[in-house]
């Protein structure tokens, strides 16, 4: 029996276990090397996307935060202007307002004061004209030496120091 | 000196024969299973090892090389495009360690042809409808239809001679050199009857002879399945 087959022939054993083998190797090599290995890499592909999307959101959150921030620091410093100005107001309001009641006071106090002044003024210038009258009446009668009626006199010299007075 | 096919090893009853090329396909499966499952046992997020570095990029560089020729969308035959390169090329390289190359045997690129005409008729049916599919035989006239039948058949037969005879003629050659070289050597140094010749000389040709026509061969039968798998899905 022929131990050889002829160098261009076409055997259908052969065809038929080459496709066996094929098939064989075909699910070895994809059981054994290409899912395992695709496997991993898409898995590394997926954490790297997983790494960028936390990365962008982080960002994100960032932004957000700081745009927060930003606008409650902007509030912040409306707040306390709008407080400073309202004290400066009241302060201002406060400090117009004893100004004029001091003011106010103290024209008070000048007007008792000057009326005080005149009080005095005319009581000590209406003791003077009594005590004037009375000297000077005193005198007369001294002089004359005889009563005079002394109301009379009184108000004679009484008429003589007003027109004096209102002449000074 | 006779050129032969593979050798018969075992004739199993039923006709069954078994065959040096399939004695030499299992060896090489068990190979390349063994490899693979070095390459690919124990895979870790961070890679940490040589081992893992290179599974990755050899992976990597498959499916880039079948995304780019056949679109994204047939990422999923990248697999098989895998086994068949490595198979291919292994298959002709194994002819480096003195086994007969199993693509030196038409039963076995014939068989991995009609696997890849088989896929190109499906798809082609599958995409177009039964119908369609029929009628692009008759285009654009019906007389063409006999040549478009041939021009497809004539996709397979060609490619599977395409790569056996590369490695055949491969074969053939250095076996006529180991002649050559024998007689040479027997003619030139009468006095030791030591083929010395023979030592180192076959190496160079084996280079390109087994080497080179190996590697090419095998991206050759995988690039045209790809193109022709690609156009029948489109």
């Amino acid at each position: 029996m022929e131990n050889y087959l002829s160098f261009v022939t076409i055997d259908l054993w052969t065809l038929i276990f080459t496709w066996g083998n094929l098939l064989i190797l075909f699910l070895l090599m994809k059981k054994l090397l290409f899912k395992p290995v695709t496997d991993i890499l898409n898995k590394r592909e997926q954490e790297v996307n997983d790494i960028y999307d936390n990365a962008n959101t982080t960002k994100e959150e960032a932004a957000n935060l700081k745009s927060e921030y930003t606008a409650k620091l902007a509030d912040a410093k409306n707040t306390a202007e709008q407080i400073i100005e309202g004290a400066v107001k009241k302060a201002q309001q406060d400090e117009e307002k004893i100004i004029k009641d001091a003011r106010f006071k103290a024209e008070q106090i000048i007007k008792r004061a000057e009326e005080n002044i005149e009080l005095e003024k005319k009581n000590a210038f209406n003791k003077l004209k009594n005590d004037i009258s009375g000297m000077a009446v005193s005198l007369a009668s001294k002089i004359v030496e005889r009563d005079v009626d002394e109301t009379e006199h009184h108000k004679m010299i009484d008429e003589f120091i007003d027109s004096i007075g209102e002449a000074s | 000196m006779n050129i032969q096919g593979p050798e018969i090893y075992y004739r199993l009853p039923g006709g069954i024969h078994i065959t040096e090329t399939i004695v030499n396909m299992w060896i090489l499966m068990a190979v390349i299973t063994a490899v693979c499952a070095y390459l690919g046992h124990g895979l870790k997020d961070k890679p940490d090892s040589r081992r893992q570095v290179i599974a990755e990029f050899i992976v990597s560089k498959l499916y880039n090389m079948v995304s780019e020729v056949m679109g994204k969308k047939n990422l999923n035959f990248a697999p098989y495009i895998g086994t068949l390169i490595t198979l291919s090329a292994f298959g002709s390289l194994c002819a480096l360690i003195g086994m007969r190359p199993i693509t030196a045997d038409l039963s076995v690129t014939l068989a991995w042809a009609i696997v890849t005409f088989v896929m190109v008729q499906t798809f082609r049916i599958k995409k177009r409808g039964i119908g369609k599919y029929l009628k692009s035989f008759f285009e654009p006239t019906p007389v063409i239809a006999p040549l478009n039948i041939i021009s497809e058949i004539a996709n397979p037969v060609s490619m599977a001679f395409r790569h056996f005879g590369n490695i055949a003629s491969g074969v053939v050659i250095t076996s006529l050199i180991y002649m050559a070289l024998a007689g040479l050597s027997s003619m030139v140094i009468k006095i030791i009857p030591i083929p010395v010749l023979q030592l180192g000389i076959p190496a160079f040709l084996s280079i390109y002879f087994d080497l080179f026509t190996g590697v090419l061969q095998a991206y050759i039968f995988c690039m045209l399945t790809m193109v022709f798998v690609a156009g029948a899905t489109e």
